[in-house]
């Protein structure tokens, strides 16, 4: 497979920028981890350290989207990027932004006095989970994502090829746009806050980032393995279908014990079981479609496609759901439990997905029809194995302290530096086993199609 | 079902479960306020001080965070003010341990704070986060309780200090403080913290009767086991 549109290249600039966060995302994670051990670790503090490790995280995801998509809609348009210019521009301005607001948290995080009020809101810091960029920067990455918005539809109505794969991807990312702006007003009450901070938070990772998954997912199987477009698409308009029922209304699961009324719990409760079902739903199209179709020629690249799928529901549907419950989540609610369902959830639906996309697309922008495959696979177990062992502790502190502080009612601080502590040290050695994992993708990133394919393959 | 029917499947099916919500959403703004007392401006302004600060980027609150602090719903029932604003001031100088870092929180800053918290405190959050079983069952079984493990109780000692690995990290354990400290000592110390112990942040127990003082002095001395590090 190679190119067949010039402009697809810009996929790589976000992809670069994309890996390069990824490490950084993973070096600060390990900061983190031992700050559990040993909080006066490091110079900065660990409030800071996690809002690098979780911006990071979701920026380098977004970025890696946005590259994707740029690559998808001028392949399934069949032509041109309506603007590249404007392309390169959205993202230098975007890599600029993002420079800027981190180094506003590293110097908030040196001087908490610098985060001034500056017009109502703070300047460096807004102090929310995932959305702490300043809003001066939420304005920002608005005008960033409307940007890229207007260059893709321009490029769709090019050719007004309105295939399924680019209309379900692209609603998901107008979904994804609109869900950012309940993040970007103030309210007085915490719990109106709260309320309006999950619109974001939940929609976006269990509604628009989903749909983005389902339309990518699809457009993978149909480039990997040939699969035909009207059967790929009728499943990917099922998957996403099935993650909107109930993943909008499983938003109320967020709301039981934020001050919202209790009738959240039984909206909540039904909704957010039923959400691992289009998980169930994608594993079994990608089981089915790979089954059907044995001429593959990128192998690492359906390998990871399918990873995606499996972990996507192991992390999302499997560790949600053992939590989900408003009776078991009463006691569960705020502890580890969560940890270990967002490090699983994040990396088996997003970090795969977008690491997937990278070995679909971009030996064809490097133009090579084979490449050494053998650093992708020995990253992929560094990866998942250490991945596995890191939320299996976190799981296990996470029902130790259940136990003892919600069950028994031992205090928190006990709980964390006492029992738990080898939690937290395994934790921590699991981490250097994924940042081994990252180092070698990292690698393999800018190596791929630059050196010959067989060189060493048979090992 | 063709392709089409698919897609449209998809796209109403979304927007009417998005109606359902938008109507949920405008019905639990118009209760949200009878769930919870009215929001002054120093609440509101502590809530400023609690984004300047970036406390969610360790504590949780209404049990969302960082996860690696206490959740702080409920604290300011939980610990006396005069404890809270010493340490938001100055966590080091309460508790050698604390993990938390000395942020430059200013007098007025804490005094907003434990406003807002203590707003959060009151927020009718469905009965979360639940009375842990097993340390609300122990008091009741068995044996009867003296008056001064009732006080103990009653005050909500444990909130800070701990005996025998119950209770709180945030002030000295007491499970030896029989051992280490007499009678007169200990009655003191209730009356007036500060004047025996410098720069305490415990509260002043003087409105206690003179029994109650007694009944309370006599528990803390029959707390004399050995703590191993």
């Amino acid at each position: 497979m190679t190119i067949k549109h010039e402009s697809q290249k810009i996929a790589q600039n976000f992809y670069t920028f994309a890996v390069l966060l990824f490490l950084v995302q993973v070096v600060v994670g390990i900061i983190a981890a031992v700050q559990f051990i040993w909080p006066g670790f490091f110079i900065l503090n660990f409030n800071t350290i996690r809002t690098l490790h979780i911006n990071a995280l979701v920026v380098w995801l977004l970025v890696g989207f946005m590259g994707a998509t740029y690559y998808v809609v001028s392949e399934e348009s069949e032509t041109e990027l309506w603007s590249l210019p404007l392309a390169k521009f959205q993202f230098w301005a975007t890599v600029v932004t993002i420079t800027a607001v981190v180094l506003g948290y590293i110097i908030m995080g040196l001087y908490p006095q610098a985060n001034i009020l500056v017009s109502g809101t703070q300047l460096l810091n807004e102090g929310r989970e995932y959305i702490e960029a300043p809003r001066w920067a939420d304005i920002l990455i608005v005008v960033s994502v409307l940007l890229f918005l207007l260059n893709c539809s321009m490029t769709v109505f090019k050719t007004k090829k309105w295939t399924g794969i680019q209309g379900v991807l692209l609603g998901g990312l107008v979904f994804l746009a609109l869900m950012y702006l309940p993040g970007m007003f103030y309210t007085k009450s915490m719990v109106k806050d709260q309320f309006w901070w999950w619109w974001v938070v939940h929609l976006w990772v269990e509604g628009a980032w989903e749909i983005i998954a389902g339309a990518l997912l699809a457009f993978m199987l149909m480039k990997l393995i040939g699969a035909k477009r009207e059967v790929v698409e009728k499943w990917m308009y099922i998957e996403v279908g099935l993650v909107m029922f109930t993943g909008i209304l499983g938003t109320g699961h967020h709301y039981y014990w934020i001050g919202t009324p209790s009738y959240w719990l039984w909206v909540g409760g039904i909704f957010s079981s039923l959400e691992p079902l289009p998980l169930l739903v994608m594993v079994w199209d990608a089981f089915r479609t790979t089954r059907e179709h044995r001429q593959v020629t990128n192998k690492v690249g359906l390998f990871y496609a399918v990873a995606h799928a499996i972990f996507n529901f192991v992390g999302a549907g499997l560790w949600g759901i053992i939590h989900t419950l408003p009776q078991v989540n009463k006691w569960t609610h705020g502890t580890q439990i969560t940890t270990a369902h967002g490090h699983l959830a994040f990396y088996g639906a997003y970090v795969l997905l977008v690491m997937a996309m990278i070995y679909v697309t971009l030996p064809a922008i490097r133009g090579v029809k084979e490449f050494n495959s053998s650093r992708a696979y020995q990253s992929f177990w560094w990866l998942t194995i250490s991945m596995v062992f890191i939320v299996l502790t976190i799981t296990g502190a996470g029902m130790v302290q259940t136990y003892m502080e919600r069950l028994m009612g031992l205090d928190y601080v006990a709980v964390k530096a006492n029992y738990n502590l080898w939690f937290w040290i395994l934790r921590a050695i699991f981490g250097v086993g994924f940042l081994v994992g990252v180092g070698i993708f990292v690698v393999d990133y800018f190596k791929l199609g630059k050196e010959p394919a067989r060189l060493k393959s048979a090992a | 079902m063709s392709n089409k029917a698919a897609r449209n499947l998809f796209i109403y099916g979304s927007l009417f479960f998005f109606v359902i919500f938008l109507a949920l959403t405008f019905d639990t703004m118009g209760k949200l306020d009878k769930r919870a007392p009215e929001i002054t401006e120093e609440v509101n302004a502590g809530k400023m001080v609690w984004h300047k600060y970036d406390c969610i980027g360790c504590h949780t609150i209404f049990g969302n965070g960082s996860y690696f602090a206490p959740d702080m719903t409920k604290t300011a029932e939980k610990k006396p003010k005069e404890y809270l604003k010493k340490f938001l001031m100055d966590p080091k100088a309460v508790n050698p341990q604390a993990s938390m870092p000395k942020l430059g929180i200013t007098s007025e800053e804490a005094d907003k704070l434990i406003a807002f918290l203590g707003w959060t405190s009151k927020v009718d959050t469905n009965g979360w986060p639940p009375k842990p079983i097993l340390a609300t069952a122990a008091g009741v079984a068995g044996r009867e309780l003296t008056g001064g493990q009732k006080l103990y109780q009653s005050l909500g000692c444990s909130n800070c200090h701990m005996v025998n690995g119950i209770g709180g990290t945030t002030a000295p354990e007491l499970t030896n403080v029989g051992s280490k400290r007499d009678k007169a000592w200990l009655t003191g110390h209730f009356k007036n913290p500060s004047a025996y112990v410098p720069n305490s942040a415990m509260p002043a127990f003087g409105n206690l009767s003179e029994k109650e003082l007694n009944d309370l002095t006599d528990y803390m001395l029959t707390l004399k086991q050995e703590v191993k590090k």
